[in-house]
């Protein structure tokens, strides 16, 4: 290699540092002066506010999420506007081309090292903050297995129709209302079912969303602290009306919410008893609804083969609970 | 009668009835169909004859039927002029311009949908069209939208330019090829079919309960999944048979343009992840016609098992949208910043990084649905994972773009915009992966915002840049430039106000697919509507331009006008039927810009000469004694590899 | 082709194109044997996965069982088929043409019969599709059996259509099985991915026998 190749790689070189030194100078003032106004402007004002335990973590990890994703998005936004600006072919010269630079490991492994680095720190993060709190007020199916620790939440069912929230609540005589109330500073337990197509339950200010399957109990846990006003939307295309089949709730006082409650199921009560039965799942073969399979008109219907099926817990209300634990064992 | 669009429409007609009668006479007695008045099997048996009709009579199945009694293949005569566009043909290159014409008619009619999806959201409560009218735009956008987006690039890029990088005269099985497109071509007329029937109201994926009490329209959604993802087998099996074993001599691994590896990796999704999706669809097509009961959860079936077995596909299809965009913007970075492509091996790496994870990640739409709650974490890891391979690309573009010497050609605008929203689609997804957030934002109009930034932002950009870049060698014409560059600068702009308001919306709590939404959110609805107007007038100049410049005022385009070292730029144009004269020997990679001791991309020997090759300079006359002297250190340079390496 | 010449003379090409076919058709039947085995697992998974969630107690309730001696001889027949195809596949190579032309058209017969006796079956059900998980997935297999033998049956009697048609022309040189004409070359090519496709057909048929009739 002759002396003046080398003087020009050396040259190259500086020229390669003053690039880094700009990039990285824009990238620390920027990165400066985003990330507290993330704190502490925008993480006050993130959705879904902080009515419950699990609408406050989901806004606690929107604000982790984006105090992360912010520098990598400056950094790449700053990088390519720099080198738009600085690298560009000046207009009408003639055609030249650039260093030929097909690659520099240490760029490719830093590269690599530090999305990989991002990517597991999101995980980690992610994971802990989805089993801490209980699932986060995301659904759990059937048997949950990260269940709040104090066990003495109110079990809450939902139920999704074509086109209609509806909700029971077992403790209470099974009463089922359109209007959705909760205690404040309780543990709550949604016990989310569908009776014909599958819905999801989309309670925005809770930070509750967990779909309503037929036949499927899923289960999804959050705890209020603070009162206000519910809206319940429908987040799964569930028909003609899914875009109108929206609701709205309360979260009360528990003293308001047992007042409230007493009341319903007293008043409810010849209501309720036209209702098919508390259970966990409800199918229109059960309670004869909706049309579907009849087994008594099937020449194949084995009674006990399908009685195996049905065992649910209707009629013996304070055994739902254990009935419940059993089945997570 | 010569086979043609015509004895097509024609085949079809006749099938349909055919079918229908046929359904009729099987099914009209049974009592399901006497008490709802719907007879599916008619519907179903109709559609299928039809499609099998419109496949005959454009001539696709001349050769198969031939098969039977032993006949070979009949070679075809190279034809001209604009009748060969409505005609079966073996001739890779006019299945690409058919492709990007049919593609088009899709994207043109998927995109009036959107506007009017757009017009009923201008108001929260004011309905321009009923409940059931909106829900069925809705899902024949979404269906026909993802229909085409499936074969965006592989169809009509796939297909003209793969033999055309690799050093082929064709594509491995012509007629494959052909059937490929004219089946994609009838399942938008069967998708399309669902309106008249009443249409479907289960948007593009389709949920099972909802599926199977649907009207007559959803036979239309099943029968056409089946159809396009027939087409979308056929074109990624004929793909990796062609790149496999197609490579003119010297054509090594390392130096296949990143563009075709990007299809190799597409095509892998394709033909491996659609018959999922093919044996999804037939199972809700017999729950709907035979009374089987899949998806009916009272009788033994599962609606979770539509969710597994979609999806199952539907992930591995989001990336059969995202690489063809990844690979058209790394093939012309290097063309327009005058530089080799940075970290090669890498970016091929990271598209099959991300075609092996995408087989992985499919429960993370349904992270709110009860499934299998406790392997969410699982599904999270490999989410956040595929977005390592995912910043490869970004790796690429922004070495590559370091130090060079960047012209700001409409394609290279193009591109540019595609990492501008690939990066805000990309990052937003990391939201959606992690399960806490996803809680808020699963279902809501953020996810619509985000996958429409990925797959609209980043395949379509990479779509319109890979035309305006590849249209002087389909057509031997250049695009007009001023216009290319308003077209780009309305369809970024409006781009982005159409769609940055509708994460600010679903955060807000807006469901997708809802006519009705909170008063308070009419403000973003209505400025992301108006975008939307603005930008499907921007494409009115992409039209406009086209023919402009293709009839209206055509200039002739040099053979290379992009000064660009690719083999596919080294043929003259118009391209001849057979490509190349003599099989090119390749010689380098086609990105050796800035190494003046590079060989040519390749000697294509015959008349063209090396001479003709490209801006190789001086070294070219080098490379031209050797490869035909093939002496000394260039024998090993020159013959070292073969597609057998 | 790892020395190929540096340029490549018209004779030279066409061989080089000539092995691209042949390489052509051996990633292709690999390939297709890839893509069926994504389709059935669509069929597998609905079969574990309605076994195992079984959310109505209803997975196969008395009384659902498809005639097994007609399932039986399906899968025999596609079984049978095979192994004739691997037996005849080796004479042919040999130039025992005829050998070969008899043996192929057992096979097709075969192919059809099963797919004939599978047709015939879902006639003979003692049950209502919709009953149960197990119905439900027993019709989409059979459904998709019948395409599959189809699809097979007819891969084989193109080879045969093929031998028959070419084999005059061939007949100097030893047949299709022997001769290095292109046409015999390629026709090779497809014989080889027909015999390993008739295999996989095999494995396929005696895996959801066992699924359906003994499970």
């Amino acid at each position: 290699m002759t002396s003046e190749e080398t003087a020009d790689r050396i040259e190259r070189r500086r020229e390669g540092l003053s690039h880094w030194k700009w990039l990285t100078g824009v990238w620390l003032i920027l990165t400066a002066i985003i990330e507290p106004v993330i704190y502490f402007l925008i993480w006050p004002h993130l959705p879904p506010g902080n009515m419950t335990s699990s609408a406050r973590g989901a806004q606690f990890d929107m604000m982790v999420l984006t105090m992360i994703a912010a520098p990598v998005m400056v950094a790449v936004l700053a990088y390519f506007a720099y080198a738009l600006i600085v690298f560009r072919h000046p207009k009408g010269r003639p055609l030249v081309d650039g260093p030929p630079l097909r690659g520099n490991l240490r760029v490719q492994t830093a590269w690599i090292t530090i999305t990989s680095a991002i990517v597991m720190g999101a995980f980690v993060f992610g994971t802990y903050e989805l089993i801490v709190p209980a699932g986060a007020g995301g659904a759990e199916g059937p048997s949950p297995i990260w269940t709040p620790a104090s066990h003495t939440e109110l079990p809450v069912q939902v139920i999704g129709q074509q086109w209609i929230w509806t909700y029971r609540y077992p403790t209470f005589g099974g009463f089922e209302t359109t209007q959705l109330m909760l205690p404040n500073n309780t543990e709550i337990a949604f016990h989310v079912t569908s009776l014909d197509v599958i819905h999801s339950f989309w309670a925005y200010q809770l930070g509750v969303k967990a779909d309503a399957n037929p036949g499927v109990d899923d289960v999804a846990f959050t705890q209020t602290n603070q009162l206000g006003r519910i809206t319940v939307r429908c987040s799964e295309l569930c028909g003609i009306w899914h875009g109108a089949m929206y609701g709205y709730g309360e979260v009360v006082s528990p003293s308001a919410f047992e007042t409230w409650a007493k009341a319903m199921e007293r008043r409810l009560a010849p209501a309720t008893r036209l209702l098919p039965p508390f259970a966990w799942t409800y199918t229109p073969s059960a309670n004869g609804a909706g049309g579907g399979y009849y087994p008594q008109t099937d020449p194949y219907y084995d009674k006990t083969l399908y009685d195996q099926g049905r065992s649910g817990p209707e009629g013996n209300l304070p055994a739902l609970r254990v009935e419940k634990s059993q089945r997570v064992g | 009668m010569q086979q043609s669009v015509l004895t097509a429409l024609l085949g079809s007609a006749i099938g349909y009835l055919v079918g229908h009668w046929l359904g009729n006479l099987i099914a009209s007695g049974y009592p399901v169909v006497q008490s709802s008045g719907y007879n599916n099997v008619a519907i179903v048996l109709g559609l299928c004859f039809g499609v099998v009709g419109w496949m005959v009579g454009i001539g696709t199945m001349n050769y198969p039927l031939a098969k039977l009694v032993g006949r070979e293949p009949v070679p075809e005569s190279p034809t001209e002029g604009w009748t060969r566009f409505f005609k079966m043909t073996l001739d890779h290159k006019v299945v690409g311009m058919q492709y990007i014409v049919g593609v088009l008619m899709f994207f043109f009619t998927g995109g009036l949908f959107a506007m009017a999806i757009r017009t009923e959201l201008l108001s929260p409560t004011t309905h321009y069209w009923g409940p059931d009218t909106y829900l069925q735009l809705v899902s024949e956008h979404g269906t026909i939208m993802m229909m085409m987006a499936t074969s965006l690039v592989v169809g009509p890029f796939g297909n003209f330019l793969v033999p055309l990088m690799i050093g082929s005269r064709k594509m491995a099985f012509p007629r494959v090829e052909a059937a490929s497109f004219w089946i994609f071509m009838s399942g938008f007329l069967v998708i399309l079919a669902a309106l008249p029937l009443g249409g479907f109201n289960t948007g593009w994926t389709g949920y099972a309960p909802l599926q199977t009490e649907a009207k007559q329209g959803m036979d239309c959604y099943l029968v056409g999944f089946a159809v396009i993802g027939t087409g979308m087998i056929l074109n990624g099996f004929n793909q990796i048979v062609t790149i496999v074993n197609y490579r003119a001599p010297g054509m090594r691994w390392t130096r296949l343009p990143i563009f075709v590896w990007s299809m190799l990796a597409t095509s892998f999704l394709l033909t491996l992840a659609t018959p999922v999706f093919f044996g999804a669809v037939y199972f809700g097509a017999l729950d709907r016609t035979v009374q089987t009961a899949f998806f009916v959860d009272a009788h033994g079936g599962s609606s979770f098992l539509w969710e597994n077995l979609f999806w199952f596909f539907g992930h591995p299809e989001v990336y059969i949208m995202a690489l063809p965009g990844f690979g058209i913007v790394a093939e012309m970075l290097p063309v327009f910043t005058r530089k080799p492509l940075f970290a090669y091996k890498v970016g091929a790496a990271g598209m099959f990084g991300v075609a092996l994870l995408s087989f992985f990640v499919w429960q993370h739409h349904l992270f709110q649905s009860g499934i299998n709650p406790d392997m969410r974490p699982l599904f999270m890891l490999t989410t956040e994972l595929i977005s390592i391979p995912t910043g490869f690309i970004y790796l690429v573009g922004m070495g590559t773009l370091w130090k060079a010497r960047i012209r700001y050609t409409v394609p290279m605008l193009f591109c540019l915009a595609l990492y501008f929203n690939f990066l805000i689609g990309g990052v937003t997804g990391v939201y959606l992966s992690d399960v806490p957030v996803n809680v808020t934002v699963h279902g809501s109009f953020f996810v619509m915002a985000h996958f429409h930034y990925t797959i609209m932002g980043g395949l379509v950009f990479a779509f319109f840049g890979g035309v305006y870049y590849w249209m002087p060698k389909m057509t031997g014409h250049m695009l007009n430039d001023r216009l290319g560059k308003i077209h780009f600068w309305f369809m970024f702009v409006f781009f982005n106000f159409t769609f940055f308001p509708l994460f600010i919306v679903g955060l807000l709590g807006m469901p997708r697919r809802v006519f009705e939404y909170a008063p308070r959110l009419a403000h973003l609805n209505d400025f992301s509507s108006i975008s939307s107007f603005v930008l499907g007038a921007s494409f009115l100049i992409f039209v406009a331009n086209f023919v402009w410049s293709i009839w209206i005022d055509p200039k002739p385009a040099p053979q290379n006008p992009w000064d660009s070292k690719g083999l596919e730029w080294q043929v003259p144009t118009p391209i001849p039927y057979d490509n190349f004269k003599r099989i090119p020997i390749v010689l380098a990679d086609p990105y050796h810009y800035g190494e003046p001791d590079a060989l040519p991309v390749a000697d294509l020997g015959g008349e063209l000469g090396l001479a003709s090759v490209g801006a190789a300079g001086p070294s070219a006359a080098a490379g031209a004694g050797t490869s035909r002297t093939g002496a000394g250190d260039g024998q090993s340079r020159i013959v070292g590899g073969g597609p057998d390496e | 082709m790892s020395d190929a010449p540096a340029a490549l003379d018209v004779h030279a090409e066409a061989e080089f194109e000539l092995q691209n076919a042949e390489g052509a058709i051996w990633t292709a039947t690999r390939l297709l044997i890839g893509i069926v085995t994504f389709a059935w697992s669509a069929v597998a998974f609905a079969y574990f996965y309605l076994r195992a969630v079984d959310p109505a107690q209803l997975w196969r309730p008395h009384g659902t069982t498809p005639p097994v001696l007609l399932g039986t001889l399906v899968a025999l027949g596609v079984v049978g088929g095979a192994l004739i195809n691997a037996y005849a596949a080796p004479r042919l190579r040999r130039g025992e043409t005829a050998d070969w032309i008899f043996a192929t058209s057992v096979t097709v017969g075969l192919g059809l019969l099963a797919a004939g006796l599978q047709v015939w079956q879902l006639t003979r059900l003692s049950f209502f599709p919709g009953v149960s998980g197990y119905t439900s997935v027993f019709i989409g297999f059979a459904g998709l059996n019948i395409a599959f033998i189809l699809g097979g049956t007819y891969w084989v009697e193109t080879l045969l259509a093929r031998a028959i048609r070419l084999r005059p022309a061939l007949a100097a040189e030893g047949g299709p099985g022997l001769s290095t004409l292109p046409a015999a070359r390629e026709f090779r090519a497809s014989l080889e991915g027909c015999t390993y496709f008739w295999w996989y057909m095999a494995i396929i048929s005696v895996l959801f026998w066992f699924l359906f009739y003994v499970l």
